[in-house]
C-alpha cells in the first residue's frame, strides 16, 4: 500500500510457496476459530476464563464445558495443517443455559438479565445424575466404533475385492455418522 | 494454592479476535443488525458496538477488560466502539506477527513464548510512548489540512456548502440509527441546542451541560411513531402528583424542595428513644405522645410554607401519610421521591437551594414557577413545570425533550443516540494539539521511537517540516469513509522510513510502521464488500497530498487560538473535494482520541502475563459502575 514502496522491495523478499502455505492456514484456520466463537457468544454461550489444555477433548460436568475446536468440521480441517499448527483453540465455551429460543438476548434493563446474551434466561441446566449415568455408555459406544471404524480402514487397504471395499467404506461412513451423533449426545 | 495460568499472546490475541468477529457483522455502512430478544418475547435491532459488546456473557478476564475499556471510552467519546475493537485486534496481529519473527529482539530470553511477551511489551509501550509524543503533530500536520473546522455556534443555520455541524449530527445518527431518522433527530437535536444556549458563552458550556443533565431533560414515550417526538418548554418530572392537584393558577406558583423527611421517621430496628422532659427521662411519655407530637410539627410546617405562599412541594424522599393528609388539607401539591438529578436540574434552573432542615425555611429556598400541572406522556402521568423569569436569570429557554418510539427499547435507543452526539461534539470540540510548538528543522534523534533503541546515537536526525507551528484548532471534522485512516497511514510510514534511512540499520522498523499497517485494516473492512472502492478510496485520498512536503506548510494558515465568533476557521479548503461530503463527516478529535485508547488498552492487555484463579468473585470499581450504569437504566424504564 505504500507509495514509496520501491525502495522497500529491494529489502523485502517474498515468502516461499511452503511458507505462503502455512499462512494462508494458519490465518484461515484463526479465522474460523473466531468466527465460531463469535457465533457462539451471540447465541448467549459464556466465554469461560480457563483454556482447552488439549484440542478436542471435550470436558462434560455441571457446566457442560466445551473446546470449540470440537466438531467434526473443525476436526477435519485441523487433521490436514501441518502438526505445528494444531495447537489448541485455547478458549473453552460453557453454554449457561439450555434454551429453544433463537436469536441473541438483549442485555435490556431487567431485573432477571444480567450483563449477558442468554436468549433462554436462567433455564435451569439438566441435572448432573443424568450425565454420569449416560457419559460411560456413550464413551464405552464411542470406544466400540472406533474400533470398528480403524478394523474396516485396516481391511480397505488390503481389500482387492470391489464390493467388499464398497461395504468396507459404507461401514467406515456409518461409523463415522454414529461417532458425530454420540459426541453431540455427549455436549 | 491458588491456581494460576500462564497466559500467552496466542490467547490474547485469540480472545480479542472472537470479540472482532461480533463486531466485524454490523460494522461499516453495510453492516448488520443485531436481533435481542427478551424472555418476555420483546425484540430490538440494535447496531451499537457498546451494546452488543456488553450484552455478551464473558468470563474471561481479559475479555472483560477489553469490553470495560470500550465502555469507558464510548462513554466518554460517545462513538468509535466497533472501531475500538477492530484497531485493537489488527495492532495485537501485527504485534504477534512481529514478536514471532524476532522474538529475542530486545533481550534474550529462556523460553521462545516468555521472549515473544516481552518483545510484543516492549513493542506496545513503544507505540504508547510514540503515540502520546508524536501523533498529534502528525495529525496536525498531515491530516488536518485535509479537514475543516465546523462552526458550533449557530446550530439551526446551513452555510455554503453545508460546512456545519448539521453534517457531523446527520452522519452521526446516520450510522446509529440508520437512513430513516437521521434527519429528523438532527433537526431536533439543533432545536434543542438552540434553545439552550447561552447567549455570548461557548457552545461547549451547553453541550457539557446537556450531557450532564440529559437523564433528566428528557423522557422516553413508547407505543407512540417516532415522529411524535418533540420538545415541550419547562421540566418534566418523572413522577405524578402524590396529592390531588389543584385547578392551574394563572399567578406564580411558589415551590420549595425538601431533601429529607417532614414528618420525623418513627423508631426504625435497634434505635434507642428516651424521651425526656426537663433533666429527667418521664415514664409516663409514651410512643403516642411522641408520634402525636410529630404530626403536629408536620402542620406547623406546612403553616410556615403557607404563610409563605407556597403550593408545590418537591421531596426526594417518601413521604408519610399525615404529610399526604396535611398537604392535601393545606391546598398544596406534593412530588415525592423525586430523582436527585431532577432536583439538581431544578435547583439549577430556579435558583434555590433545597431545604434540608425543615424548621428552617428562608425566602432563598422558595421557586417562583410558571405553571405546575399534570402531563400525561403515554401511558405515564408525569409533572410539567415551567421557571418564572429563567429566561431573563439564566438567559436560556429551557426546554424537555420528548422521545417517542413503537417499543421501549427503541426508545432507549434513541435516547442513548443523543446522549452520545453530546458525547461527541465535546470531544470533537477538544483541540488536537494541546500546545502551541515550533518544530525546529532538525529535531535530535531521541524523538525517533525505533525498537532497536539502543542503536540510535547523537548524530542520527530525522527531516521534519522546518518553521511550522501546531495551532490549537477545535471543531475539526473530516470526510468519513476512511479518509483519517489513509491520511494518517500515510504521513506515519513517511515518518517511520525518515526514521528508519536516518538510523541507517535495515533491521529497524520504526513502531510507526506497525500503527501504520493496523490502521489500514479500518477502511479494509469498511469497503470489505467490494475491494475495488477500497483502492479507488484510497487513490482519490492519496491525490490529495501534495508531492512536496513544503508545499503544506506554505498553504497551511495560522489562527491565534480557538474559532472565534462563529468563523471558519482556516483550515485549507482548497483540496477538499464536494464529493467527499457524500460519505458524511467525523470528528478529527475522536479519531485521535480513540487511537491512543486503543493504544493503553493494548498496553493493559499484554501487560497481564498470569491470572491467578480465586473461589469468590472479585468486583473492581469500573465493573460495579458498568452493572450500576445498566441497572440504573433498568430502575427508569420499570418507573
Amino acid at each position: 500500500m505504500a507509495l514509496n514502496g520501491d525502495e522497500e522491495d529491494f529489502e523485502w523478499e517474498p515468502p516461499t510457496e511452503a511458507e505462503m502455505k502455512v499462512i494462508q492456514a494458519r490465518r484461515e484456520r484463526q479465522d474460523k476459530i473466531s468466527k465460531l466463537m463469535g457465533d457462539y457468544l451471540l447465541k448467549g454461550y459464556k466465554m469461560l476464563g480457563d483454556c482447552c489444555e488439549a484440542c478436542g477433548v471435550s470436558r462434560t460436568g455441571p457446566d457442560f464445558k466445551s473446546c470449540v475446536m470440537r466438531g467434526d468440521w473443525i476436526w477435519n480441517v485441523s487433521s490436514d495443517i501441518s502438526p505445528a499448527l494444531t495447537s489448541s483453540a485455547k478458549i473453552s465455551f460453557s453454554r449457561s443455559s439450555v434454551s429453544s429460543q433463537a436469536g441473541v438476548s438483549v442485555p435490556q434493563p431487567r431485573p432477571e438479565h444480567c450483563e449477558g446474551a442468554a436468549a433462554g434466561g436462567r433455564a435451569l441446566l439438566p441435572p448432573p445424575v443424568v450425565a454420569s449415568t449416560l457419559q460411560p455408555a456413550l464413551e464405552e459406544a464411542e470406544e466400540a466404533v472406533l474400533t470398528k471404524l480403524r478394523w474396516a480402514t485396516t481391511q480397505l487397504q488390503s481389500s482387492a475385492s470391489l464390493e467388499a471395499s464398497i461395504q468396507l467404506c459404507s461401514l467406515i461412513g456409518s461409523c463415522a455418522n454414529s461417532l458425530r451423533s454420540l459426541r453431540e449426545l455427549s455436549q | 494454592m491458588v491456581p494460576v495460568e500462564q497466559l500467552h499472546l496466542s490467547h490474547v490475541l485469540q480472545t480479542v479476535s472472537a470479540l472482532e468477529s461480533i463486531v466485524l457483522r454490523s460494522f461499516g455502512p453495510e453492516g448488520g443488525q443485531v436481533l435481542f430478544t427478551r424472555d418476555t418475547g420483546q425484540v430490538m435491532l440494535s447496531r451499537n458496538g457498546k451494546r452488543i459488546l456488553t450484552a455478551l456473557h464473558l468470563d474471561h478476564p481479559l475479555a472483560r477488560m477489553v469490553v470495560r475499556c470500550v465502555w469507558k471510552h464510548s462513554t466518554i467519546t460517545g462513538d468509535g466502539s466497533k472501531t475500538f475493537v477492530l484497531l485493537l485486534a489488527s495492532l495485537l496481529r501485527i504485534i504477534h506477527a512481529t514478536a514471532t519473527k524476532e522474538p529475542h529482539m530486545f533481550q534474550p530470553h529462556n523460553s521462545t513464548e516468555a521472549a515473544e511477551a516481552a518483545t510484543a511489551r516492549h513493542l506496545a509501550d513503544r507505540l504508547l510512548e510514540f503515540a502520546l509524543t508524536e501523533l498529534d503533530e502528525l495529525i496536525v500536520l498531515n491530516v488536518l489540512p485535509h479537514g475543516f473546522c465546523v462552526s458550533l455556534d449557530n446550530f439551526t443555520a446551513e452555510t455554503q456548502h453545508n460546512l456545519s455541524c448539521q453534517t457531523l449530527l446527520v452522519s452521526f445518527f446516520r450510522t446509529r440509527l440508520g437512513y430513516a431518522y437521521c434527519d429528523f433527530f438532527r433537526n431536533l437535536f439543533c432545536e434543542l441546542l438552540s434553545h439552550w444556549k447561552v447567549k455570548d458563552d461557548r457552545p461547549s458550556f451547553s453541550i457539557q451541560f446537556l450531557n450532564n443533565s440529559f437523564p433528566a431533560l428528557h423522557t422516553q414515550v413508547s407505543g407512540v411513531p417516532v415522529s411524535c417526538s418533540r420538545l415541550i418548554e419547562g421540566q418534566v418530572i418523572h413522577r405524578d402528583f402524590a396529592t390531588p392537584c389543584p385547578q392551574v393558577r394563572k399567578q406564580p406558583l411558589k415551590a420549595v424542595v425538601f431533601n429529607g423527611y417532614l414528618q420525623p421517621k418513627l423508631l426504625a430496628t435497634q434505635d434507642v428513644l428516651e424521651l425526656r422532659c426537663g433533666d429527667k427521662v418521664t415514664e409516663d411519655r409514651g410512643i403516642v405522645h411522641f408520634s402525636s407530637w410529630t404530626e403536629r410539627s408536620v402542620e406547623s410546617i406546612i403553616a410556615t410554607l403557607q404563610s409563605f405562599g407556597v403550593s408545590v412541594l418537591l421531596c426526594a424522599l417518601k413521604q408519610s401519610s399525615a404529610v399526604l393528609a396535611a398537604a392535601t388539607q393545606a391546598g398544596m401539591c406534593l412530588v415525592e421521591c423525586v430523582s436527585d438529578e431532577e432536583i439538581s436540574l431544578f435547583t439549577q434552573l430556579s435558583g434555590v437551594t433545597p431545604i434540608s432542615d425543615c424548621w428552617r425555611i428562608h425566602p432563598e429556598h422558595i421557586a417562583t414557577l410558571t405553571f405546575c400541572k399534570p402531563l400525561l406522556l403515554g401511558a405515564h402521568r408525569n409533572v410539567h413545570l415551567d421557571f418564572h423569569d429563567c429566561e431573563e436569570r439564566l438567559k436560556v429557554k429551557p426546554c424537555s425533550l420528548v422521545i417517542c418510539a413503537p417499543s421501549e427499547a427503541q426508545a432507549d435507543q434513541h435516547a442513548c443516540a443523543f446522549q452520545d452526539a453530546f458525547r461527541m461534539l465535546l470531544t470533537a470540540l477538544e483541540p488536537v494539539c494541546k500546545t502551541q510548538t515550533a518544530l525546529e528543522e532538525t529535531i535530535p534523534s531521541k524523538k525517533c521511537t525505533s525498537l532497536h533503541a539502543d542503536n540510535i546515537s547523537d548524530e542520527t536526525a530525522c527531516r521534519v517540516h522546518p518553521h511550522q507551528k501546531c495551532v490549537t484548532e477545535t471543531g475539526c471534522v473530516i470526510s468519513a469513509g476512511g479518509t483519517f485512516e489513509f491520511l494518517l497511514h500515510h504521513a506515519l510510514h513517511q515518518y517511520g522510513h525518515s526514521c528508519s534511512v536516518s538510523v541507517n540499520t535495515s533491521a529497524v522498523v520504526p513502531v510507526s510502521q506497525l500503527l501504520a499497517k493496523a490502521l489500514l485494516s479500518v477502511p479494509r473492512q469498511i469497503y470489505s464488500h467490494n475491494l475495488k472502492h477500497f483502492l479507488q478510496a484510497q487513490t482519490r485520498v492519496m491525490a490529495l497530498i501534495p508531492k512536496q512536503p513544503h508545499a503544506l506548510c506554505a498553504n497551511f494558515i495560522h489562527t491565534e487560538g480557538p474559532l472565534g465568533d462563529g468563523k471558519l476557521s482556516s483550515c485549507k479548503k482548497g483540496n477538499i473535494s464536494l464529493k467527499f461530503l457524500d460519505l458524511g463527516l467525523e470528528s478529527v478529535s475522536c479519531k485521535y482520541q480513540l487511537v491512543l485508547a486503543v493504544l493503553q488498552c493494548l498496553t493493559n492487555l499484554l501487560q497481564t502475563n498470569m491470572v491467578l484463579r480465586t473461589h469468590t468473585v472479585l468486583h473492581t470499581k469500573s465493573h460495579d459502575s458498568l452493572n450500576a450504569h445498566l441497572e440504573s437504566s433498568e430502575d427508569e424504564d420499570e418507573d
